[in-house]
C-alpha cells in the first residue's frame, strides 16, 4: 500500500472528484489508523541536534492533542525521515512522502538548501510543505503548497533593532552574524531597521558555523569602537562569542537575536553571558497561558529540562498542523486551503497565529525583551547594565 | 670538445650530491654511435643515479649532458624520450595493472601522431578528440603498432607472446624485465640505457638476454649498460667504465679494466653482490 | 599599531590549539606515512571522556588528564590493532580510507551516546586573566601551550634518544630494512598510535574546556586544521607541526585583520596550497631530497576486473530505461535520479582517482562550479537550460582543471590534501563572492530542466534525462579508456616515473583527465541545480566528495560500470537503512571498513 504508481494516483484523484467530499469525510471518521504527517529533517550529520529538538516539541504537542481528543477523534502521528539536511536526501524523502497516500502533510526540512530543493516536488505533488524553521525569504515563493510559521526576519529584526537602539540606547553597533542564508538575511533587515532608528553600523562580520575562535574578529570589533555588539547567532556560537568578547576585554552591551534563547546558551556561556540582552518570542515567567502550558508540559515530560526556541518552533508547528487538519480533513488540497482558513491558533511564538494568505507566513510574532540576570533569563526591567 | 663531435652521448663533469654524499662525482663519458659501454661497480657506486641524470629523472648539480651534440642537461624525461632515449629500470618498473601489450604500447607513445602537436591547450584537446572520435587513421596507426608490438615480443620466443593480454603484475620477475626491454624497443630508441637487465635471472635466461643485447648491438643500436655479471659485460662491451663512490676509477677494454688493481680493490673493499642495490635512495 | 600585536597574540593562541592535533598527526605520518583522518575523532572522544570525568565523576584536573589520556590511548591502540594493522600489506589508499571509515564510526558512536547537543565542559583551572596586549590570556592558554610544546619536546627527545624512539625513526625511514634489523614494526606502530591518540584525546578535552563547549561537529574541523598545519610544517616532522600550526594561526588571524572574518578559512587553505606547490615536503624539509621512492604497484591493488558482457550491460540499461513504464513509485525513481547524479560525479572521480591515480577529496567543488554556472547562465543570461547544463560542464572542465592544476606535481596523499583544500577554497569563494553567487543567500528560482523548449518536470522525464546523460557519459568514458589515452592514464597511475621516461607528460594527461572528468561532474552539478531550484554554498559539501570516493572504491578504481553500480548501492543502501534512522551512518562507516579490509579492489575490480 505504501507504493503507489502514477496511474493509481490519477485514478484515485478522479474517484475522489466523483465521490466528492462526503466520501472522504465518512472515511475520515471511521478509520482508526492515525493521521500521518511526514517530517523531513536532520537526525544525523552536522545539524542532528536540531532534529532531536524537533522531536521533543512534536511529542509534547502530540500528547496534548491526544489528551484533548485528537483530530476529530483520530490520532495524529508523524513519520520522521532523516535527511541530514542534505538536499539529495530531502528530494528523495519528498518523493517518498508525495507518493505515500497515508501522508497528508509534510513538515521541514531544517536548512534552506534541503527544504527549498524539495519544494518543487511538494508543489507539483500537491502536498503541503510546512517549513516551520524556514526563514529564507524565498521559501514560500516556491508555490502555494509552501507555508511557514518561521518568523520572517523582516518582522523579527526590527524588533531587535528597536530593543538595541531605542530601548537600550545603543548608537554605534557592531553586528556579528552567522554567514548563512538566515544570518545574512537577518543582518540586512537588522542593519536597515537600526539605521532607520538612528544608529550607526560600525562594522559587520559574518562567520561560518564551524568557527570556534572569534578573538581576531573581536579585535576588529574593538577597533571599530562600537557601544554595542549585536549577535545574530545560534546559542552555541553566541555563547562562544560572548565568552571571548569578555576575555579580550570588550565590556560593551551585547544584544542577541532570539535564536540564542536556550538553556544551553546559559550553560555554555557561563558568567560571560550575564547581562546579555535578547529579544525573544516567549520567556519562562511569561504570563500567557499557552506559554505556561508549554513550559510546564515540557519540564514534566523531559525531566525538568527547559525548552528552547527550536522546541517551541516544533511544538507550535505540530499544534498548527492539528488545527489545520481539524478543518481541512485529510485531503491534501483541502489541507492546503485550510492553511488560509485557520484563525487565531494558540501559539507560543505568535500568541495567536493566523496566516497571511499573500505571503503564506504568520505575521506579528510576540516580543519579549529579556536579559540574562544571575544566570537566568529574565524580563528586562529597563535598568541599564 | 671538438674531438667528441661524433659521439652520440657525451658527459662532462657530471655531478650529483645528496646531502653530504656525492653520488656521482665529476663523471666524463663519451659514447659513440653504435657503441656499447658497460658501467660496472659495487653497490652504491652511483651507476643508477648516473642513468637518472642522463634520462632527466634527476638533475645534476654540475656538469653537462650532450646528446648528438645538443645540450640536454636538465631536460625533462618526456622530452628526452621524444629525442629517442629509452631506458629500463633496475627494479623493474612495469605498469603492473596494464597488460603486456599495453605496457609495450606505452613504449611507442612518443611515436603516436595524436601526441605530436605541441601547441598548448589546442594540442591536448585535439588529442582528446582523436581518442574519442577515433578516425580511421588513428585506428590504422593503433593496428600497425599492435602488429609491431607482437613482432617485438616475438624476439623473446614464447616467453611473452602467450601472455600478451595478462596484466604485468602476474608475470614472473624475469618476464617483467623482458617486458621492460620490449617497451624500450617499442620507442625505436637511438640510445638505449639498460639497468641490470639480467638481475634475478637464472643462467639460461641470462644467456637469452645476452643474445638479445648482442643482436641489438649488431643492428647498430647505441647502448649504455649497467651490469653485474662480468662474463656478460666482457662479451658485449666495446668499453667498460668502472665506478666507485661516485667516481670513475677505470675505463677501457674489458681485459684491461679487469686487471686494474684499483678495480680489484674497489670490489674487494665493498664486496661484490649481484642483487638489487639501493643507491638512488642513499 | 597595538591591534597588530593583538592579532599576532590571537594567531599564536589559536595556532597553539591547532598544534595539539597536528603533533599527533605528524607522529603517525612519520611512521606509517598515513594521514590519520580519525585523529579528529579521537580528539572528539577525548573531549567527551573529559566531560564524563569532570561533570559526572568530578575528577581533579591531573586525574582528568590521566583518565582521558589512558582512554584515548586505548582507542588509538584498538584502531591500530583492528582497523589498520590488517591493512599493512594492502594498497596505500586502503589505510587512508580506513581512517575515514573509523572517523565516521567514532563520531556516530559519540553522537549516539551523548546526543548531538553541545555540552559545556567547565575548565578546572582558576579563572584568573593576565593582561597581554589589548586582551587577556588565562591559565588554560598557558596549559595548552605547555602541553603542545612539552609534548613536541618530549617526542623529539623520545625519538632521538630512546630505544623505541630509534626504532620508530628506523621504521619511518625504511620499514623493510628496519624489520630486517629486528625492529618490531608492529610494536612501533602501537606505541605511536597510543601516544598520538593520548595526545589527541587530551587536546580535545583541553580545547573543550578552553571554549567551554564540546559537540560532535568538532571532529572534522580539528582534522582539517590539523592536517593543514601538519603539512605546512612538513608531514611527519613533529617540531615542524608545531611551527606550522602557529603559522596557520597567524595567517588566519592576519587574514581576518585585513579582509574580515568570512575570509578566515580561505587563508588557511590558500596557505596550504601555496606551501604544497612551492615546498611540497613542507616548509622545514630540506630543499633537495633523493629522487622519489619507487611506488610501483603500491597505489592500487593488483586486480583483474570482473568482465561483464556487453549484452548484459545493454539489458541492464534497457531495463532501467523502461522502468518508469511500470508501476514504480516516484520515490524509487527519485532515488535512482539521485544515483544517476552521484554516478556522474563518480564517473568523473573514478577517472581521475582510479584511472590516473589522483585521489581527489575536493570533487564536490566541480559539482558546485557546474551548478552555479548553469544556474547563472539560465537565470541571468536566459540561456536555455539544456545549453546551460552543458555550459556548466564546460566551465567545470576548464575552471576545475585550472584550479586543481597546482596539485599535478604532487604525489600520493599530498594530492588528496591539496584537492581537499582546493575544494574548500571553491566553497569559500562561492560564499564570499556575493556579487556573482549571492553568497550565503544562494540562488533560488532556478528554472526546471528543459530540453528543446519542453520542461522536464515529471519524475519520469527527469529520470530518463539523467539516465540518458549518464549512459552517454559512461559510453564516452568507456571509449576513452580503450583509446591510447586510457592506456596512458593507467600507466601514469601505475608508475609515473616510468611513464615520464617514456614521454608521457604528467601535466598534459592529468589535465586531460580532469577536463574530461570535470565535464561529467559539472553536468551532474548543473542538472542538480535545475532539479533543486535552489542552491547555496552548502549544497555541495565535503561529504559529497567523500561519498563519491567511497562509490569509486566500492565499484573498483577506474571501473566505469563499477562507478554506476557503486552509486546505486550507496544511494540505495542508506534509503533501505532508513528504518535504522540514527544508526545508518554508523552502518555506512562499518561497511566502508569491511570493504577496505576484505575487497580493496572494489566489487568489480580495478581497470
Amino acid at each position: 500500500m505504501s507504493n503507489i504508481d502514477r496511474r493509481t494516483l490519477v485514478k484515485g484523484s478522479l474517484a475522489a472528484m466523483m465521490a466528492g467530499a462526503a466520501f472522504s469525510r465518512a472515511a475520515f471518521a471511521q478509520s482508526s489508523e492515525p493521521i500521518l504527517l511526514g517530517v523531513s529533517g536532520p537526525l544525523t550529520g552536522p545539524n542532528a541536534q536540531y532534529g532531536a529538538q524537533w522531536k521533543q516539541g512534536f511529542d509534547l504537542a502530540l500528547d496534548e492533542i491526544h489528551a484533548a481528543g485528537g483530530i476529530n477523534g483520530r490520532k495524529l502521528a508523524y513519520q520522521f525521515e532523516d535527511s541530514q539536511s542534505d538536499p539529495r536526501q530531502s528530494v528523495a524523502i519528498a518523493q517518498k512522502f508525495v507518493s505515500d497516500p497515508r501522508i497528508v502533510m509534510e513538515l521541514g526540512d531544517f536548512s534552506s538548501p534541503a527544504s527549498m530543493a524539495a519544494s518543487p516536488i511538494y508543489q507539483r505533488g500537491g502536498l503541503v510543505q510546512f517549513g516551520f524553521t524556514n526563514s529564507h525569504p524565498d521559501f514560500t515563493k516556491g508555490g502555494d503548497f509552501m507555508w511557514s510559521t518561521s518568523v520572517s526576519q523582516a518582522d523579527e529584526q526590527p524588533l531587535l533593532a528597536s530593543y538595541a537602539v531605542k530601548r537600550l540606547g545603543l548608537k554605534k553597533l557592531a553586528v556579528l552574524h552567522l554567514n548563512t542564508d538566515w544570518g545574512r538575511t537577518s543582518r540586512d533587515h537588522f542593519v536597515k531597521a537600526a539605521k532607520e532608528y538612528g544608529a550607526e553600523i560600525a562594522v559587520t562580520e559574518g562567520y561560518i558555523a564551524e568557527e570556534r575562535d572569534f578573538r581576531s574578529t573581536l579585535v576588529r570589533v574593538r577597533d571599530a569602537n562600537p557601544d554595542g555588539l549585536i549577535l545574530i547567532s545560534y546559542y552555541s556560537d553566541g555563547a562562544l562569542i560572548a565568552r571571548q568578547a569578555r576575555q579580550v576585554g570588550l565590556k560593551q552591551t551585547i544584544c542577541a537575536a532570539s535564536s540564542v534563547y536556550s538553556p544551553k546558551f546559559l550553560e555554555l556561556g557561563g558568567e560571560a553571558v550575564e547581562d546579555v540582552h535578547l529579544g525573544t518570542r516567549y520567556f519562562p515567567e511569561d504570563p500567557r497561558p499557552e506559554v505556561k502550558k508549554f513550559i510546564a508540559g515540557f519540564k514534566a515530560k523531559y525531566n525538568g529540562q527547559e525548552p528552547d526556541a527550536f522546541n517551541a518552533y516544533s511544538y507550535d508547528a505540530m499544534n498548527m498542523a492539528a488545527a489545520v487538519l481539524k478543518i481541512g480533513g485529510i485531503d491534501r488540497r483541502t489541507i492546503r486551503d485550510a492553511f488560509a482558513k485557520v484563525k487565531d491558533v494558540s501559539s507560543v511564538i505568535f500568541g495567536q497565529a493566523t496566516f497571511d494568505v499573500e505571503s503564506r507566513r504568520v505575521k506579528g510574532a510576540m516580543n519579549a525583551e529579556l536579559v540574562v540576570r544571575k544566570g537566568q533569563f529574565a524580563l528586562w526591567d529597563g535598568k541599564p547594565t | 670538445m671538438g674531438e667528441h663531435l661524433d659521439s652520440m652521448l657525451s658527459l662532462r663533469g657530471l655531478t650529483r650530491r645528496f646531502g653530504g654524499l656525492t653520488a656521482v662525482d665529476a663523471i666524463d663519458l663519451d659514447l659513440a654511435k653504435g657503441e656499447l659501454i658497460s658501467i660496472i661497480g659495487p653497490n652504491g657506486a652511483g651507476k643508477t643515479t648516473l642513468f637518472n641524470l642522463v634520462t632527466g629523472l634527476d638533475r645534476p648539480d654540475a656538469g653537462t649532458v650532450r646528446f648528438e651534440g645538443q645540450d640536454i642537461t636538465g631536460l625533462s624525461p618526456e622530452r628526452l624520450a621524444a629525442e629517442g632515449i629509452a631506458r629500463t629500470f633496475q627494479l623493474g618498473r612495469v605498469f603492473g595493472n596494464l597488460s603486456v601489450m599495453d605496457n609495450v604500447l606505452i613504449g611507442a607513445h612518443t611515436r603516436l601522431r595524436a601526441v605530436k602537436p605541441a601547441v598548448p591547450v589546442i594540442g591536448p584537446l585535439l588529442e582528446l578528440g582523436l581518442a574519442l572520435l577515433r578516425p580511421s587513421s588513428v585506428k590504422a596507426e593503433e593496428e600497425r603498432l599492435r602488429e609491431e608490438v607482437k613482432a617485438i615480443l616475438a624476439r623473446f620466443g614464447e616467453r611473452l607472446l602467450p601472455r600478451i593480454d595478462q596484466p604485468a603484475y602476474s608475470l614472473s620477475y624475469a618476464n617483467r624485465r623482458r617486458v621492460e626491454i620490449a617497451r624500450a624497443l617499442a620507442l625505436k630508441p637511438r640510445l638505449l640505457l639498460l639497468d641490470e637487465p639480467t638481475a634475478g635471472m637464472n643462467p639460461t635466461e641470462t644467456a637469452e638476454m645476452q643474445a638479445l643485447v648482442a643482436e641489438l648491438k649488431a643492428k647498430g643500436l647505441t647502448i649504455l649498460l649497467i651490469e653485474h655479471k662480468l662474463e656478460m659485460v666482457m662479451r658485449l662491451s666495446d668499453r667498460v667504465i668502472v665506478m666507485d663512490e661516485g667516481k670513475k676509477i677505470a675505463e677501457g677494454r674489458g681485459e684491461e679494466v679487469r686487471s686494474d688493481p684499483k678495480v680489484i680493490e674497489a670490489y674487494l673493499g665493498h664486496g661484490l653482490t649481484g642483487t638489487a642495490e639501493q643507491e638512488s635512495a642513499a | 599599531m597595538s591591534s597588530w600585536l593583538d592579532y599576532t597574540i590571537n594567531g599564536l593562541i589559536v595556532g597553539n590549539v591547532y598544534a595539539l592535533v597536528a603533533v599527533g598527526l605528524a607522529l603517525i605520518f612519520g611512521v606509517s606515512r598515513l594521514i590519520n583522518f580519525a585523529q579528529g575523532s579521537i580528539y572528539l572522544v577525548g573531549a567527551y571522556i573529559g566531560w564524563v570525568a569532570v561533570v559526572q565523576l568530578h575528577t581533579p584536573l591531573p586525574l582528568t588528564i590521566i583518565v582521558v589520556a589512558a582512554a584515548a590511548a586505548l582507542v588509538g591502540l584498538i584502531i591500530e590493532r583492528f582497523g589498520l594493522r590488517p591493512l599493512q600489506n594492502s594498497v596505500r589508499i586502503a589505510p587512508l580510507l580506513a581512517t575515514i571509515g573509523i572517523s565516521f564510526v567514532l563520531d556516530q558512536l559519540v553522537m549516539l551516546t551523548f546526543s548531538p547537543n553541545p555540552r559545556a565542559l567547565p575548565s578546572q583551572l582558576p579563572d584568573v586573566r593576565f593582561q597581554l596586549g589589548g586582551g587577556t590570556i588565562g591559565p588554560l592558554d598557558l596549559l595548552i601551550a605547555g602541553v603542545g610544546i612539552t609534548s613536541a619536546l618530549l617526542l623529539f627527545v623520545f625519538l632521538r634518544y630512546s630505544k623505541l624512539g630509534w626504532a620508530v625513526r628506523a621504521a619511518s625511514q625504511d620499514r623493510d630494512a628496519a624489520m630486517q634489523m629486528g625492529v618490531d614494526v608492529n610494536r612501533v606502530n602501537q606505541a605511536v598510535f597510543g601516544i598520538a591518540a593520548a595526545l589527541g584525546g587530551v587536546s580535545g578535552m583541553l580545547v573543550g574546556m578552553y571554549y567551554n563547549q564540546i559537540d560532535t561537529a568538532m571532529s572534522l574541523q580539528a582534522t582539517l586544521k590539523g592536517v593543514v598545519a601538519e603539512v605546512v610544517g612538513g608531514a611527519g616532522n613533529v617540531p615542524g607541526a608545531v611551527i606550522g600550526s602557529l603559522l596557520l594561526g597567524l595567517v588566519e588571524s592576519y587574514g581576518v585583520a585585513v579582509f574580515g572574518t568570512s575570509y578566515r578559512n580561505l587563508f588557511a587553505f590558500l596557505l596550504l596550497v601555496v606551501v604544497l606547490v612551492l615546498r611540497p615536503n613542507g616548509l622545514f624539509a630540506s630543499a633537495r631530497q633523493a629522487p622519489p621512492e619507487p611506488l610501483t604497484g603500491t597505489f592500487i591493488a593488483p586486480s583483474r576486473p570482473v568482465r561483464i558482457p556487453r549484452w548484459a550491460l545493454a539489458v541492464a540499461a534497457a531495463g532501467f530505461a523502461i522502468l518508469p513504464l511500470f508501476p514504480v513509485s516516484f520515490y524509487v525513481l527519485q532515488t535512482l535520479i539521485n544515483a544517476w547524479l552521484l554516478g556522474m560525479l563518480a564517473l568523473s572521480l573514478t577517472l581521475v582517482a582510479g584511472t590516473i591515480g589522483q585521489v581527489s577529496l575536493g570533487h564536490a567543488a566541480l559539482l558546485a562550479i557546474g551548478a552555479y554556472t548553469s544556474a547563472l547562465l539560465s537565470l541571468a543570461l536566459s540561456v536555455p537550460v539544456g545549453l546551460a547544463v552543458i555550459g556548466g560542464g564546460l566551465m567545470s572542465a576548464a575552471l576545475g582543471t585550472l584550479l586543481i592544476s597546482p596539485s599535478f606535481r604532487l604525489r600520493g596523499h599530498y594530492v588528496s590534501i591539496a584537492t581537499l583544500a582546493i575544494g574548500e577554497i571553491v566553497s569559500l569563494v562561492i560564499l564570499n563572492w556575493e556579487s556573482v553567487t549571492r553568497g550565503p543567500i544562494g540562488i533560488s528560482g532556478i528554472p526546471p530542466l528543459s530540453l528543446f523548449g519542453y520542461d522536464l518536470i515529471s519524475p519520469s522525464s527527469v529520470y530518463w534525462f539523467s539516465l540518458a546523460v549518464i549512459v552517454v557519459l559512461a559510453l564516452l568514458q568507456g571509449r576513452l579508456l580503450t583509446s591510447h589515452l586510457g592506456r596512458s592514464f593507467r600507466a601514469i597511475r601505475d608508475d609515473d616515473i616510468a611513464a615520464r621516461a617514456y614521454g608521457l607528460s604528467l601535466n598534459r594527461y592529468k589535465s586531460l583527465a580532469f577536463i574530461f572528468g570535470g565535464f561529467a561532474a559539472g553536468v551532474s552539478g548543473g542538472i542538480a541545480a535545475h532539479l533543486y531550484s535552489y542552491i547555496n554554498h552548502e549544497t555541495f559539501n565535503t561529504q559529497q566528495s567523500i561519498l563519491a570516493l567511497t562509490v569509486v572504491i566500492l565499484g573498483g578504481l577506474g571501473n566505469v560500470v563499477g562507478a554506476i553500480v557503486g552509486s546505486v548501492a550507496l544511494v540505495g543502501l542508506p534509503e533501505v537503512f532508513r528504518i535504522a534512522a540514527e544508526y545508518r551512518i554508523l552502518i555506512y562507516g562499518i561497511v566502508l571498513l569491511l570493504l577496505v579490509r576484505f575487497r580493496p579492489q572494489g566489487l568489480l575490480g580495478t581497470i
